[in-house]
């Protein structure tokens, strides 16, 4: 019977073709959506993401993401250091900082000062530099941090720190080795341009060390940000962070705890978290919307035929079945186009620069989402079924 | 079975009664809008017996046959159909007996556009739980019977004329050996030559020893088919006919 449930599928063209679309586009969108929202998410922890050399992050206990930030006393690092089972123990100061371009334009950036010893903390440069740049004086690393267009400096030195207004509408060229911006009326120079991971949201970043930081941003009784620590060979990560809150009753996570901390703060707190929500149910409804009439269309337009069926003996149960078979068929091909499409799209967003991320939920998020809205849409026509009268094909009623 | 055994047999079957009503109604709707379709139908139709209803529209020939083959619950009266009374069967019971004991031919043919002729002969056998192969194996045996080639079996009814597409029916209303078939006008949409074929066909091959034929029809052109002919008024049986002369046409009841 579900053969035959098949065949009249298939044999309408028009309606399976709806069905898939259908089904497909509901698939890719959600799924889509899901990614992007996963790359979006990776990119909220791309601080701790490039530091792989910090086993364990300590802050403030009031700490709980990487990009909800209170500063610890310098005496912490000592606190930290002197804990059995840490190998070593670097500062790392974040901060945010307005920098002056040559042609007087603000631009707001992350400021991320790095241990000035050990320039741990520093991704790796474009260029073939090296992170040894940053020991020149006031020497700072800029990084778009997944912006676009906001490190341009102007092209001609006769629009470069202009007396009087601003030359904003001059030609542009990217920041290089050599150019100078202003932090807190003191110059910098740009030593080079690292390759850090994108940040969610976007912003630009300037890298330097832990002490011209201290030199550039506006003073500030604690500076520290995050201690990061690597362990001693063989000490677990989570039972050294464990201990280093016993020690310094500081807040102590194991790199991938803070990962998830940080992701689960996003989550309570970004508006894009809404945003994503939004689209999702939009994906679904519009999905709903298609495969549901066209699924409704297709069944009631065929009543005729399962009514004769029923007529033959095929049980109300046959005949829900054979709708079921006929929807699940559309879920499964529908889901797989919408996936490879997804998967294809991801490819050209991420070539892009867009924060696409498929991670193993995402088509798992997608599937369920199919499978809702095809139980939806099997339901939604089942009715006709459930109330159709099996004499009713008959020439006289 | 030797001859004489065949013989007994025959006509211990041709007396047994097939369809015993007496006092049937039916009535759609209520209050105001109610209906009476059939107001007390008596009938009896024995086996091996092909029986007409005739009479004008709207006298509750289809309401009749809908009742016979379970398709309608009476309200009122008694009747046994193949020894059962649907009112003592559930839904599904009733749904499962009309898969196993009857078939249908109806109007407008009424295939499955997306289904081979075969695949849609095949149809009351996959309900009934045959394979796949098996069922297409003795729809094609059938469809031979009713004159059928091996392209014709593969077509889709989209691709055969009216008279080849009520051949399929008749093959798809008598491919599970049903005690029973009811044909809803099965001549209307034809004309004349195949309305002919197809009554020929189904006093041949669908009307047994043991089967019963109803035929609602408006179609004169066929009565000369029937062993009875019922005619209906205000949904009553009023008169029982013998049909008109039956010329040359074979048939199978003896």
């Amino acid at each position: 019977m579900n053969l035959i449930a098949l065949k009249m599928l298939l044999g309408d063209f028009t309606k399976y073709a709806g069905l898939l679309f259908g089904i497909a586009f509901t698939s890719f969108l959600v799924t889509f959506a899901v990614s992007y929202f996963g790359g979006m998410m990776t990119r909220s922890f791309a601080l701790i993401a490039e530091n792989p050399r910090a086993d364990v992050w300590v802050m403030d206990p009031a700490v709980v993401a990487v990009d909800s930030v209170i500063n610890l006393p310098a005496a912490d690092l000592s606190r930290v250091r002197s804990v059995e089972g840490v190998q070593s123990a670097v500062p790392l100061a974040v901060a945010q900082a307005d920098a002056r371009f040559p042609n007087g334009r603000f631009q707001s950036f992350q400021v991320i000062g790095v241990d000035d010893a050990t320039l741990i903390g520093v991704p790796p440069m474009s260029g073939g530099a090296t992170a040894a740049v940053l020991r020149a004086p006031d020497a700072v690393i800029v990084d778009a941090g997944g912006t676009s267009g906001k490190l341009e400096t102007p092209l001609l030195k006769a629009d470069q720190w202009p007396r009087g207004r601003p030359h904003l509408d001059v030609p542009m060229r990217l920041l290089i080795a050599g150019d100078e911006l202003l932090v807190n009326d003191t110059r910098v120079q740009v030593a080079g341009q690292s390759e850090a991971l994108p940040r969610f949201p976007p912003r630009p970043i300037l890298f330097t060390t832990y002490s011209t930081a201290e030199h550039i941003l506006l003073p500030e009784r604690r500076r520290l940000t995050f201690v990061l620590v690597t362990t001693v060979p063989g000490v677990d990560a989570h039972t050294l962070a464990a201990r280093i809150e016993e020690a310094t009753d500081l807040r102590a996570r194991a790199s991938d705890d803070f990962k998830t901390d940080t992701v689960k703060w996003m989550l309570a707190n970004s508006e894009d978290v809404g945003d994503a929500v939004t689209m999702l149910s939009i994906a679904m409804l519009v999905g709903f919307g298609v495969t549901g009439v066209m699924m409704f269309m297709f069944t009631n337009e065929n009543l005729k035929y399962y009514a004769v069926l029923n007529a033959m003996g095929a049980t109300t149960r046959s005949l829900l079945i054979m709708i079921c078979s006929q929807a699940a068929l559309c879920a499964l091909l529908g889901t797989g186009l919408g996936l490879g499409l997804c998967v294809l799209a991801g490819q050209v967003f991420v070539n892009y620069g867009f924060p696409f991320r498929m991670m193993w939920f995402a088509p798992v998020v997608g599937g369920t989402a199919v499978l809702l809205v095809s139980i939806g849409a099997a339901a939604f026509s089942g009715r006709s079924v459930l109330k159709m009268q099996p004499a009713s094909f008959l020439a006289g009623r | 079975m030797s001859g004489n055994t065949m013989k007994s047999f025959i006509e211990a079957t041709k007396n047994q009664t097939a369809v015993r009503c007496h006092g049937v109604t039916k009535t759609y709707g209520q209050g105001k809008a109610a209906v009476q379709a059939l107001r007390g139908v008596d009938l009896e139709i024995r086996t091996g017996e092909l029986l007409m209803l005739v009479g004008p529209s709207g006298c509750g020939k289809t309401t009749l046959i809908s009742v016979l083959a379970g398709l309608l619950q009476r309200d009122g009266g008694d009747c046994s159909v193949l020894d059962h009374d649907y009112k003592q069967m559930s839904f599904n019971e009733t749904t499962r007996f009309r898969g196993r004991n009857i078939g249908f031919v109806f109007q407008t043919f009424d295939l499955i556009p997306a289904l081979t002729a075969a695949e849609n002969v095949a149809t009351p056998l996959l309900i009934n739980g045959v394979k796949w192969p098996a069922a297409l194996e003795k729809a094609g045996a059938v469809l031979k019977v009713v004159g059928f080639d091996d392209r014709m079996i593969h077509s889709l009814p989209t691709d055969l004329s009216g008279g080849q597409q009520q051949r399929v029916a008749v093959a798809r209303a008598m491919v599970h050996d049903p005690r029973m078939i009811v044909c809803d006008e099965p001549t209307s949409a034809l004309d004349s030559e195949s309305g002919h074929m197809v009554m020929s066909l189904m006093r041949q091959f669908a009307l047994g020893k043991d089967r019963v034929l109803v035929v609602v029809t408006h179609d004169t052109r066929i009565f000369e088919f029937a062993d009875r002919i019922a005619r209906m008024e205000d949904g009553r049986i009023t008169r029982i006919e013998n049909p008109p002369s039956r010329g040359n046409v074979p048939l199978n009841n003896p």
